[in-house]
């Protein structure tokens, strides 16, 4: 299966409210999570990337109150789909999610991967309607925001209002410069970039940023990076024999961080 | 080995008079004159104009509640002066200064888009300043959220958004985010790449710096990249001017704006910083904008008007040989839209037969957005004379050519009657091969490019009543 992501692109490179955040974070009620599952955004432990980064005390509080926390995702669970009315942002509590369009040939193209965090579902915030579906990827936990709430809350905490632009802000620079790379890059700068977003965004969360475990099948990344299966496949082999990286079925471990950013090539 | 290249240094005999007969009558029509991206010009507006009549045609019915708008949002801060700038600007780094203007520009946009209505498809948008990029990519996403939640944005690929960029304010991060909001077309404030020329107008950006930033821009796919280039600067001679328009040529932009500076010290005061002595004699002036417009054209651009030179693949080249160009208070674009919203201090509107100016002063902006009224300082309302008048000047600026039968069907005259006096003057410049006056068009020659602001001026109604313009209203026509 050879993606012609050239044609994934068009839609997406004019598509410009193809907004997703990045980053927020409270406690659900995630039956998965092997620690607090009944947390509130007050001692939820992603508060400092999510929502609540900026906010004080009381206006967590204030936070939380309108967050809906609801039952963890089964893996394969659609959170929300494509056309579906837009009517909430969700950050993932835990698990991971991925995001997809459907091609007008019925082929599913993964446009990006929500680790716990982070924040999706704001592709709908300008057409009311979700531009993409998200389903889980193994069990997860979401926290879901209701757009107006969460709008009339920003009224009046600029603090809120301003972080939330920050993580959407984020969200469209990164999903740009993922079209960019890939309308660019070889299927080394590919895979290498995409081993250094998932160390960047473990970083973030304060876990080990050279070893991880990919929750997503070579599938999926061939899928979102333009790639076969088996490309995919040859290049982590060479970046094994390279020794950037070590990889032992979703097991990888980042030998040289210096060189994968060499490979990644992403300008500066 | 023998030196070729050096008998090609010499410039080619009829090169040589063309560039001669071109600097002659550069000398001849050089005059203070309007850049007609309105008219009546801006001079014209006034504080007492009609506005309830304005308010009436806007929420009455009719097509202009559907019609294709196109948006422009002024954002007047800078981090730092640029010693020769005119616009309206303010000078800060105050923490909060963006953040108190963007709450009020919202507003503003909420109060705007009840009156104008949020069903017109936004064809084009242009964000200006000052320094858009001024605003932080939070704010920057947050503007354009407050648009999209008021006006009918399109994510169609034939929309016009375009953004001016300061080299110095942006990073490759900022670039995707433009192009993540929207933005398919971005201009540089280039003005020249001479190292000594940048210092004296305080604006330093090495080429290096623009060039990594130019391909960043390209590797984001955007439609249209623009350079702007200012002539008769500090420091400018025909050496470094040729050395700009070398580097400029090597980024290869699709369009160049080349403007003329005005040093008016004043009027504007930051240009005190600018030692006069540093500057080309109008006659050097003459020469450098000369061998700007040989120079680019030598290297495949069309001049399209008014110093504004284009790929001939570009969108503008094409849209003028068919016909389709239009010019507004932002310069030469596409006609897709005929009414213009101006968002922002000092931003001006152009809808349906109104002008209408907002407050220049940001106190005065933000004084009346506080109350909740839209903050319009000025504003003027055009009769049919007006309108007939407007339409020759935007057709010789804009198509290079005014169909006279066109125009007698349109507007219900005899154009050669009605304008026998402006016909007059014409012919003059006939004589100078400039245009080319037929029974039933005027075209505007290839030599006639650089005077088309000479050519338009006759037919100012405004200009010859008050025989001629103040000193310094307008800045050199060449």
């Amino acid at each position: 299966m050879n993606i012609d992501y050239t044609e994934r692109l068009k839609p997406a490179t004019d598509d410009f409210m193809t907004i997703h955040l990045a980053d927020q974070g409270e406690g659900p009620s995630l039956r998965h999570c092997t620690h607090d599952y009944q947390v509130s955004c007050g001692n939820c432990r992603l508060a400092s990337i999510c929502l609540p980064l900026a906010l004080e005390q009381d206006d967590i509080q204030q936070l939380d109150n309108i967050i809906q926390r609801s039952k963890p995702l089964q893996k394969n669970q659609h959170l929300y789909r494509e056309g579906d009315e837009f009517q909430s942002v969700f950050a993932v509590r835990s698990g991971t999610l991925k995001a997809y369009k459907t091609t007008d040939d019925g082929r599913e193209q993964v446009t990006g991967f929500y680790f716990p965090g982070e924040i999706l579902g704001m592709d709908g915030i300008s057409s009311n309607t979700h531009a993409s579906s998200a389903k889980s990827l193994e069990t997860a936990a979401v926290c879901e925001i209701p757009f107006t709430s969460l709008e009339k809350l920003s009224a009046l905490m600029p603090s809120l209002q301003r972080h939330f632009f920050q993580l959407m802000s984020r969200e469209i620079t990164e999903d740009q410069q993922l079209i960019t790379l890939l309308s660019k890059n070889s299927a080394d700068e590919r895979v290498a970039s995409l081993m250094l977003s998932i160390s960047t965004r473990n970083a973030r969360r304060k876990l080990s940023a050279t070893q991880f475990r990919l929750p997503m099948s070579r599938v999926d990344i061939g899928n979102y990076l333009g790639l076969t299966v088996e490309t995919v496949s040859r290049v982590f082999s060479r970046m094994q024999k390279m020794d950037v990286l070590k990889v032992d079925n979703k097991e990888i471990e980042i030998l040289d961080l210096e060189d994968l950013r060499g490979m990644a090539n992403l300008g500066s | 080995m023998y030196n070729t290249e050096k008998i090609d240094v010499m410039p080619p005999i009829d090169k040589k008079d063309t560039r001669h007969d071109n600097l002659r009558l550069a000398a001849k029509y050089a005059s203070q004159g309007p850049r007609y991206t309105s008219y009546p010009t801006a001079p014209q507006f006034s504080e007492d104009f009609p506005l309830d009549q304005y308010t009436a045609w806007q929420t009455g019915a009719g097509d202009h509640r559907r019609a294709p708008l196109s948006l422009y949002v002024h954002l007047p801060f800078c981090k730092d002066i640029c010693y020769y700038c005119a616009c309206n600007k303010t000078v800060t780094r105050k923490p909060g200064a963006a953040r108190h203007y963007l709450d009020h520009l919202l507003t503003e946009i909420e109060l705007q888009s009840v009156l104008v209505g949020n069903n017109r498809p936004i064809t084009q948008m242009h964000w200006g300043g000052g320094t858009p990029t001024y605003l932080d990519n939070a704010e920057i996403t947050e503007l354009m959220h407050g648009l999209a939640s008021h006006f009918a944005l399109l994510d169609k690929g034939y929309r016009e958004y375009s953004i001016e960029i300061d080299p110095r304010t942006v990073d490759h991060a900022t670039v995707a985010l433009l192009k993540g909001v929207g933005f398919n077309r971005v201009s540089l404030g280039i003005q020249d790449f001479d190292p000594l020329v940048q210092k004296s107008i305080n604006r330093v950006q090495p080429y290096r710096e623009v060039a990594n930033l130019v391909d960043c821009i390209r590797n984001h796919n955007f439609r249209s990249l623009s350079f702007d280039l200012i002539y008769g600067l500090p420091h400018q001679d025909t050496q470094t001017t040729a050395e700009t328009l070398d580097k400029v040529i090597s980024l290869a932009p699709d369009r160049i704006a080349c403007y003329n500076y005005a040093h008016l010290p004043d009027r504007f005061p930051s240009q005190r910083a600018i030692d006069r002595l540093d500057l080309p004699t109008p006659e050097e002036k003459l020469l450098l904008h000369e061998i700007i417009a040989e120079t680019l054209q030598e290297a495949g651009y069309l001049h399209i008007g008014m110093d504004h030179f284009v790929l001939p693949t570009d969108e503008l080249a094409i849209a003028q040989q068919e016909g389709r160009l239009q010019r507004n208070f932002q310069g030469y674009s596409l006609r897709m839209a005929e009414d213009l919203l101006g968002l922002g201090a000092s931003a001006i509107s152009q809808m349906g037969d109104f002008y209408l100016q907002n407050e220049r002063d940001l106190q005065q902006y933000y004084d009346q957005l506080d109350k909740q009224v839209l903050p319009i300082e000025k504003g003027f309302k055009s009769g049919r004379e007006d309108r007939l008048r407007k339409h020759v000047i935007m057709s010789l600026i804009s198509e290079l050519a005014l169909d006279i039968n066109d125009c007698n069907e349109r507007f219900g005259i005899d154009f050669n009657a009605s304008f026998d006096r402006e016909l007059r003057i014409l012919q003059a410049m006939e004589k100078d091969g400039l245009l080319a006056i037929g029974g039933d068009s005027i075209q505007v020659m290839e030599k006639g490019r650089p005077f088309l602001r000479n050519i338009c001026m006759p037919f100012d109604a405004y200009l010859t009543t008050a025989s001629t313009p103040p000193p310094g209203a307008y800045s050199a026509t060449v």
